[in-house]
């Protein structure tokens, strides 16, 4: 900062005091401070405690004088920032107290906006470095506690489905039919939480893909009408004939905003209709923007609650009713936000709902592709059974493949506990698959894969199909199971149909190379 | 005589100068931040351990924006000892502390400078004290003004040191 050594510029009142070198004050005028002849200065503020460095005797002649810029100085009635000067003489100092008061509060303003403006940039820059950590806290928490929560969420799903096909009472039916559909709740929120994490923390890819439009909603209209049929309620679709077969967008996505709203509008509806229709709002060159509108003659929602359709964990009083996770709706407003779209809402108490979406898709103006189907594959003819090596340290999940393996009656199982015993089992017998546990101790699946792969002249091993198994489901964790050398990735908890379609899918491949 | 030190704190604005040198005299912490215009200067009686009282004079310079050199030659003039305090979290208020303490050392030959890195209370200590470390940061001592974590300990200390 730089000060006005002018003092005439300000005109500042001037106090002017005398003291003797030990400090006495022998003359003041007491302009502004009020102090008595005879007492120490050093007792009147301890900046006059700085007279102390200065000898009697040494100042011969008048010197020039010593200056202290902006020096705050207040006694019990006074307070002042003053420009302060030491004049040393032979007998005595004189000390000049200009009165800058008003000036060097004009000044301190001007310094307090330009340093707060600074240490506030400073601020924000820590806050934000403070939530960019708690965020990816946050996130690698979810992603591990996703984990854990799913693999014995897998033993569950797949123990239920064995047991449902074993000789059961009617009381034992119901009971493995509440843990299956509890079970599948949980997966459900498990999936919710972990989109919801990836959408906050902007990990959430927009996957623009052509996909056959049509069959998506037919399949909607099917799925629904059976669920209207048990709920004794009308189902109705009107779909706009002229929408393209097949269009380019995140079907994902799509699927899972329409559903979510549709098995709302399903669990909040005891009797009356759903009405499911979709109609174009444009179309240009190769874009199009459609709407679909839900209604539903359920309970409705009341007017106050709208506003916070949306958020987080939101559960009125009627959907206590039915089961849900409350974060359904949020998931679709950050999905439909995601894709560039819109979501409206209105609705009226008892009467029903109606839920407008507005999605951008496009589409190809000049041929039409037809989408490939999921290849049928069957095992090759052999007299003997297909030996299968799991690696897996978790017993349940052990059992539990094992049993799916052994009942489909196709394949022997072994079993090594991690990528250690997995390279001792194949260096002894021939293996036709190894379904191969990613997090296994000692040596883990990527690096038994590794190891597999490279450090074996013999076919039989470095070229056996590996199918890499996880909970954690994400294309991350496939893609550095192909990039390792396996041949596929399944995530758990795996539906028993897909397992047994991935095994017989890379055998066969085997079989035709 | 009674026993009288000048102590001097100096330092780039904002690293908590007024902070530390308020919690010191008078136990007080404000979170307002209040730029500091010149020097305020109070002073603080310290028991020293052989029961002689000192006069701890403290001044309260204003913080400067790029080096020690913009601090008034005036205000160091008759010193006992340097404060240098820098904020922990700010990394261009320690940037021209070595260049700083070069020229303290150059000029006032025989007045100690402490380095005292303040704001404690907004990093873990561990962390901090490595990165440092890392740097090649020299530091005395590490404090919070608002949390008065060490502050009390690093005046005495001082004191002790500047009657020896």
């Amino acid at each position: 900062m730089q000060y006005q050594d002018d003092h005439l510029q300000f005109n500042p009142q001037i106090q002017v005091i005398n003291v003797s070198y030990d400090g006495v004050i022998k003359e003041t005028d007491n302009t502004f401070f009020n102090w008595s002849k005879g007492a120490l200065i050093f007792d009147s503020h301890p900046f006059f405690e700085m007279l102390k460095v200065y000898e009697k005797d040494s100042h011969t002649e008048e010197e020039d004088p010593i200056n202290f810029p902006c020096i705050h100085i207040e006694d019990d009635n006074t307070q002042k920032i003053c420009d302060v000067t030491f004049t040393l003489k032979k007998d005595e100092i004189t000390i000049l107290l200009y009165d800058y008061t008003v000036k060097y509060k004009d000044l301190n303003q001007i310094a307090q906006q330009k340093n707060e403006s600074i240490l506030l940039a400073k601020e924000l820059e820590l806050r934000n470095k403070y939530l960019l950590e708690k965020e990816e806290f946050k996130n690698s928490f979810i992603a591990n506690i996703n984990h854990e929560i799913r693999t014995p969420l897998t033993s569950i799903l797949g123990f239920v489905e064995i047991l449902e096909k074993t000789k059961l009472t009617f009381e034992q039916e119901e009971l493995a039919r509440i843990i299956k559909r509890e079970s599948k709740h949980l997966n459900a929120l498990i999936d919710d939480m972990i989109d919801l994490s990836k959408i906050e923390s902007g990990t959430l890819k927009v996957v623009e893909e052509r996909f056959a439009f049509k069959d998506l909603i037919n399949g909607f209209s099917e799925g629904y009408a059976k669920i209207a049929e048990e709920k004794q309620i009308i189902f109705e679709t009107n779909i706009d004939s002229s929408i393209q077969e097949y269009l380019i967008g995140d079907r994902t996505r799509i699927y899972q905003i329409l559903n979510n709203v549709l098995s709302n509008a399903f669990k909040f509806t005891e009797e009356g209709k759903i009405l499911f229709s979709i109609s174009k709002n444009y179309q240009r060159t190769n874009k199009l923007s459609l709407n679909f509108r839900i209604e539903d003659t359920g309970f409705g929602i009341l007017e106050e609650n709208i506003p916070y359709l949306f958020d987080r964990f939101t559960r009125f009083e009627k959907d206590k009713q039915v089961s849900g996770t409350g974060l359904g709706l949020a998931i679709v407003k950050s999905l439909v936000d995601l894709l560039n779209g819109e979501i409206k809402v209105t609705s009226q108490p008892e009467k029903g709902t109606v839920f407008n979406i507005k999605l951008p898709f496009k589409f190809e103006v000049r041929k039409t592709i037809p989408e490939r189907k999921k290849k049928k594959y069957t095992l090759p003819k052999s007299t003997t059974k297909f030996r299968v090596l799991v690696v897996e340290d978790e017993e349940v999940t052990q059992y539990l493949i094992m049993k799916v393996l052994i009942s489909h009656g196709r394949f022997f199982v072994d079993v090594a506990i991690n990528g250690e015993e997995a390279i001792k089992y194949i260096e002894r017998r021939k293996y036709d698959l190894i379904l191969m546990d990613l997090n296994t101790s000692k040596i883990d699946g990527y690096q038994a894969t590794h190891m597999i792969r490279n450090n074996y002249g013999d076919k039989f091993i470095s070229e056996v199909p590996i199918i890499g198994f996880s909970g954690k489901a994400n294309e991350a964790t496939k893609d550095k199971c192909i990039r390792s050398g396996m041949d596929d990735f399944i995530a758990k908890p795996f539906e028993q149909e897909d397992l047994i379609y991935k095994i017989v899918k890379q055998i066969a491949k085997k079989a035709t190379d | 005589m009674k026993l009288s030190k000048k102590v001097v704190l100096l330092g780039h604005f904002g690293v908590g100068k007024t902070s530390l040198f308020r919690r010191f005299v008078d136990n007080e912490f404000s979170e307002e931040y209040k730029v500091t215009l010149g020097v305020q200067i109070k002073k603080k009686l310290v028991q020293l351990p052989d029961g002689r009282e000192l006069s701890m004079i403290i001044w309260d310079t204003e913080g400067h924006s790029d080096s020690i050199e913009d601090t008034r030659k005036s205000y160091l003039l008759g010193s006992h000892a340097f404060i240098y305090v820098f904020d922990i979290t700010r990394e261009q208020t320690y940037s021209t502390l070595k260049q700083d303490l070069e020229y303290l050392e150059k000029h006032y030959t025989k007045v100690p400078a402490k380095v005292l890195g303040n704001k404690l209370d907004l990093v873990n200590e561990k962390e901090i004290t490595s990165h440092l470390k890392s740097q090649n940061i020299p530091f005395d001592c590490l404090t919070s003004a608002k949390t008065n974590k060490n502050v009390q300990d690093f005046f005495s200390d001082l004191a002790k040191d500047i009657t020896k």
